[in-house]
């Protein structure tokens, strides 16, 4: 062979092997196609719901106290993220104090510090502060209603206050995302030139965007948690708010995973190949009641509803994706405990009214068309309203858009005394946002979510006991003793938890759906 | 071109207007004739017909409760259980709907129409009669609106009302306002500079009689033919209102709102979910042929 | 006719101005907030008083109108408010990304429906006539969005060559017109969107070209001789004028009123942001795009007037 065609011939070899050995760890592009109407921001706490969260906030960024979504078969608990650890002060129930991580760094290099945790504070909370950013403070505002300040204690120390003791604050701080102070300096705090250039400390790095259509992210090499460093070489995030324009790009292989596919679409997405993954998570599918006016004041009525709802034949509806809704929380929760369950009972329900005096018990629901984590509305509520007149009930349906059903809801009870139920999912991911904000007196509307001004005094006592109480242990069994009282009261209308499905290509390995709302995209790969 | 928009050229003296009666009498005699013997326009006629007949008649012929829903029946083709034309995403039967759809896709259709050519041919009629500032006042008006595309325009003022049956037909009739004055405009100011009227004024005729007698009778019918053929406009874009969710509310049967619901179906039984847009487009079609037709009958150019 | 021009422009202002004074109160008179879409789902009346004040959208409403038109006229739109981008990059980009559609559909709809009107106009009643018309009549009458769903499951799903949704492999930046992986993009939402311009034109040309052939003058034209090749260039020319009109108005349904297509496509245009800023009550960005789109609309008629009136001095308009 001439010398130089064997080298050549080498080289090509070599560079051959070279491809083989890069594929063989490149972990392909995740291509995903959400169900967000637009991209998230990515200023720090993102718009689009939990989805925002989900897919840009925490992984562009990180939290000081992280969610532990490394599991599939219980649900997710705190682990430590930018704080390694965090206690109450022992000697004041109204101050918390978190260590730092160190050695952290910035996506821009700068070190993380506790500096920079009293500026991110500043930045969403403090109007005066330079950093402060309105559309921050409007997005992390429902997580800091009892935040009163925070000090740096020395470099790698902090202390937050809050405005009451709060032993669920360690949660609220969970969904507080830290952004690079050093990149704001540089962009002179034009958060608009930020959101093009984002910095965090997160497992990915900012990419590239196009408004409105794809947004794109590079793994963190440097990710402090070794073992989360991506696997895949590219995170593309793509918003596809229609169901079946989402299907339709999974098939055709525009992207290959969707979110929320449509119960309809599963067998076609099956036919296809692709994979259905569903695991249940802190989603509640309910009806908040009327405690005000009507005839849910009655706890008989509350009940005779509960008996009501034929939950198989929701399932049914929605071709198996969801699981049955008997609590507040699903089973799988550590403080579900034993409560009592409203099975579906017709001649119960009937007596129960009876009993009421309310004969036939006219009822109207504000529901919705379409919007987060509703699932499907329309043929969902149809199908209670079947239900329920089996039952004497004779229901009206309020039908609106999204905003307009939001709109009432925030105005409050009082505003709307003729409405007698809200069909409002909400996510149940942490003890307040699960029990405390549905049964609570100060959190009634328009201040808090306790839409229908459900309040007593033996409640209040209880959500007071649980966040003084600061023993992991002790709080749940108070928390438990809570979900069943609210069971035992009837306190919301009981249907279905989502069980989150997603559908993705054969070609996706390695994901593990977390019972969350947030989910870890770091472990997967996408075969070529 | 001057005489664009004209019915017949009104040569005739002042003793035929006298008795203006016989004169439209013999028009429509002779429209009627040409209808007569034109059979594409008659057959399309009574599709549409029979279409508005199944909608007004639905109650009474559809053969199921148009909102009677059934889990177990969902998205079921052709003939299952009686279903003549399957079921929808909620078991609803899809004939039943589809019969009750055309009342609101029609109603939609046909009211903006009638009320946008009323006030439109109206505001038309007075600026071309008075002509001078008024006319100016009322063309500049409407030529604001013309700078909008109309879908545009629709799309932007029910949206901007928040959605909903009511809103829909005010943004449509709006929308259609502006091109019906205009085409009331030309004919009205073709008319006025005719020697009839000059003969008319003359002899002393007020203007309200004038307007009555000799305008309108020339108005009427470049206006009723324009409106036809906005007819089959209107349902599409009323339908597409519905489909982008600012039209009708569910659980309403509405072809538009159908199409968009069942869209997220079309994986199951993808014919049944076709049907409100094959609905659409079949009414669409023969309203517009047969004003097609009605054009070429009643001879008007617009 | 530097004259005729200048009136046409001075005459064009005061509608603009009419436009503009539309725009703006057509978003006042919606009900809701619009802070409604930015706030999450949790947050209460209480935060939303909080954060309204912070955006300062406490002014009465014809002070608002001067600021807001006194900032447009200098090129500034405001800020939207869903994604805090200024409002005119975000025009900018639809605009450009729905000129690429009309860059297809212009010539190819114009194209055909002239030529398709120009060859019914010749044979009245014939059979070519009728396929023409039967064509055209179906393209005004068929729900262009259904139509784009029905190509979606035939082309996109069930024999899959070609993309569903959204514009190119790589998001509008990287689009490239020599690119076949990207122009493949374009197929279907040209295609759907094309049929009512074909429908219409080739229907107005049918209707204007079969009109002019039984005028005097063509009868002149023949008895005088001249083929008929030579006489059809000669009607041609004189529907024109008419047939551009009809372009004009078509080339504003393009632009503005791809809302329907562009949604099923999800082609991110001007009808898109249009559709998303209603949904997400983003006034600032609807009130940009219903002005903007509505001035283009008004320059094309304004375009279109002098290039009729340079085809044929006589229809200068008053």
């Amino acid at each position: 062979m001439h010398p130089g065609l064997n080298k050549a011939a080498s080289l090509l070899f070599g560079a051959a092997l070279a491809l083989t050995a890069t594929q063989a760890v490149a972990g392909g592009t995740l291509v995903v196609g959400m169900t967000a109407g637009d991209l998230p921001i990515t200023t720090g706490n993102p718009d689009q719901g939990f989805e925002g969260y989900r897919f840009v906030g925490f992984n562009l960024y990180d939290s000081l106290i992280l969610w532990d979504l490394s599991k599939a078969d219980k649900a997710s608990e705190l682990r430590p993220g930018l704080a390694t650890e965090w206690a109450i002060d022992p000697n004041n129930t109204k101050r918390w104090i978190m260590k730092l991580r160190s050695g952290v760094k910035w996506h821009d290099g700068c070190p993380f510090t506790a500096e920079d945790v009293v500026w991110n504070m500043n930045r969403s909370t403090n109007e005066k502060a330079p950093e402060f950013d309105p559309g921050q403070f409007a997005q992390a505002r429902p997580y800091l209603n009892n935040y009163a300040g925070v000090e740096k204690i020395d470099d790698m120390t902090v202390a937050f206050t809050t405005k009451v003791p709060d032993s669920l604050f360690q949660y609220n701080i969970s969904y507080v995302l830290m952004v690079s102070p050093c990149r704001a300096k540089d962009v002179k705090y034009n958060w608009q030139d930020f959101a093009t250039k984002p910095s965090g400390t997160g497992p990915y790095r900012f990419d590239k965007a196009t408004p409105h259509q794809r947004m794109e992210f590079l793994p963190n090499a440097e990710y402090w948690d070794k073992a989360r460093v991506p696997k895949q070489d590219r995170l593309v995030l793509v918003p596809m708010p229609e169901g079946s324009t989402r299907t339709a790009a999974l098939i055709s292989g525009q992207v290959n995973w969707i979110e929320a596919p449509l119960p309809d679409t599963v067998a076609r997405l099956k036919a296809a190949g692709m994979t259905i993954v569903t695991n249940p998570y802190p989603h509640n599918w309910t009806y908040q009641l009327n405690f005000v006016k009507g005839p849910f004041t009655d706890k008989r009525v509350r009940q005779a509803a509960n008996y009501a709802i034929n939950r198989e034949d929701m399932k049914e509806l929605l071709g198996g994706l969801m699981l049955e809704g008997y609590s507040t929380v699903p089973p799988s929760t550590s403080y579900y405990g034993k409560p009592v369950l409203y099975k579906r009972d017709i001649a119960k329900a009937k007596a129960l009214l009876k009993d009421a005096g309310c004969v036939p018990c006219k009822v109207t629901f504000a529901i919705s068309t379409s919007g987060s984590g509703q699932m499907q509305p329309l043929p969902m509520n149809e199908l209670v309203k079947s239900n329920m007149e089996e039952a004497g009930f004779q229901v009206t349906l309020m039908t609106m858009d999204w905003n307009a059903l939001l709109d009432l809801v925030r105005a409050g009870v009082e505003k709307y005394a003729d409405v007698h139920a809200i069909n409002v999912s909400r996510q149940t991911q942490d003890p307040f946002n699960a029990l405390i904000r549905h049964v609570w007196t100060p959190a009634w509307s328009p201040k808090g979510a306790n839409w229908g001004h459900y309040g007593n005094e033996v409640m209040d006592k209880q959500v007071e006991a649980v966040m003084a109480e600061f023993d992991p242990a002790k709080r749940n069994v108070l928390l438990t003793q809570m979900n069943e009282m609210m069971n035992e009261d009837a306190a919301l209308l009981f249907v279905a938890h989502d069980i989150n499905p997603r559908a993705m290509s054969p070609k996706v390995k390695g994901f593990v759906q977390a019972q969350n709302w947030f989910q870890d995209l770091t472990p997967v790969s996408v075969d070529p | 071109m001057p005489d664009t928009a004209i019915l017949e050229s009104p040569t005739k003296t002042f003793e035929d207007q006298a008795a203006p009666a016989t004169r439209v009498r013999t028009y429509w005699q002779s429209v009627g004739y040409r209808l007569r013997y034109d059979k594409g326009t008659l057959f399309f006629g009574a599709i549409v017909l029979a279409i508005v007949l199944s909608a007004i008649f639905a109650p009474w012929i559809a053969p199921f409760d148009p909102y009677k829903e059934s889990i177990i029946g969902r998205l079921k083709p052709f003939g299952w259980r009686g279903h003549l034309l399957g079921t929808d995403e909620l078991g609803r039967d899809m004939l039943s709907r589809l019969l009750y759809g055309g009342r609101v896709s029609l109603v939609m259709g046909i009211v903006p129409v009638i009320i946008a050519g009323c006030i439109g041919g109206m505001l038309g009629v007075i600026g071309g009669f008075t002509g001078g500032r008024i006319n100016t006042a009322i063309m500049r008006t409407m030529d604001v609106f013309y700078a909008f595309p109309s879908v545009l325009l629709a799309v932007a003022i029910s949206g901007a009302m928040g959605g909903g049956m009511t809103n829909g037909m005010m943004a449509l009739t709006l929308v259609f306002i502006p091109p019906m004055c205009r085409v009331a405009e030309t004919a009205t100011t073709q008319v006025r500079s005719l020697d009839f009227i000059e003969a008319a004024r003359a002899s002393g005729a007020g203007t309200m009689t004038i307007i009555r007698h000799h305008v309108l009778g020339n108005v009427l019918a470049p206006v009723f033919i324009y409106a036809s053929s906005l007819v089959s406009v209107s349902i599409l874009l009323a339908s597409g209102l519905s489909f982008l969710g600012l039209g009708v509310r569910p659980p309403t049967a509405d072809w538009g709102l159908m199409l968009s619901t069942l869209r997220q179906s079309i994986y199951v039984v993808p014919i049944v979910c076709a049907l409100p847009g094959v609905a659409i487009f079949i009414t669409s079609i023969c309203f517009n042929l047969v004003s097609d037709g009605l054009r070429q009958a009643m001879d008007v150019r617009l | 006719m530097l004259s005729y021009i200048a009136r046409r422009i001075l005459y064009a202002i005061p509608i603009a101005f009419g436009v503009s004074v539309v725009c703006f109160s057509l978003v006042y008179i919606a009900p809701g907030d619009p802070l409604q879409t930015v706030m999450p789902p949790d947050a209460t009346a209480d935060m939303i008083a909080i954060v309204k004040q912070a955006y300062g959208f406490d002014k009465p409403l014809p002070v608002q109108f001067v600021i807001w038109l006194g900032k447009v006229l200098t090129g500034d739109f405001g800020m939207s408010i869903a994604t805090r981008r200024p409002v005119l990059d975000e025009l900018v980009l639809a605009l450009s990304n729905t000129g690429l559609l009309a860059l297809f559909a212009v010539p190819l709809s114009f194209s055909l429906g002239f030529i398709m009107g120009t060859i019914a106009g010749c044979f009245p009643g014939r059979w070519i006539d009728r396929v023409v018309t039967g064509t055209a009549v179906i393209g005004v009458s068929l729900p262009n969005y259904w139509l784009g769903i029905v190509l979606v499951i035939a082309f996109a799903v069930e024999w899959a060559i070609l993309p569903a949704t959204g514009m190119g492999p790589k998001g509008s930046s990287d689009f490239s017109l020599l690119s076949w992986g990207d122009l493949k993009f374009l197929i279907l939402p040209v295609i759907t969107l094309s049929m009512i311009p074909i429908g219409i034109i080739s229907r107005s040309t049918r209707a204007a070209i079969a009109e002019l052939r039984n005028q005097d003058f063509v009868q002149t034209l023949r008895a005088k001789g001249l083929s008929e090749w030579a006489v059809i260039r000669h009607v041609i020319k004189n529907a024109l004028p008419g047939v551009l009109a009809i372009m004009g108005l078509q080339f504003g349904y393009l632009l503005g009123g791809s809302i329907l297509v562009e949604t099923v496509f999800t082609w991110p245009g001007s009808g898109f942001l249009l559709s998303k800023s209603i949904i997400n009550r983003d006034v600032p960005v609807l009130q940009g795009a219903i002005l903007m789109l509505s001035l283009v609309f008004v320059l094309t008629n304004l375009i279109v007037d002098l290039l009729q009136s340079t085809i044929d001095p006589r229809i200068r308009r008053a």
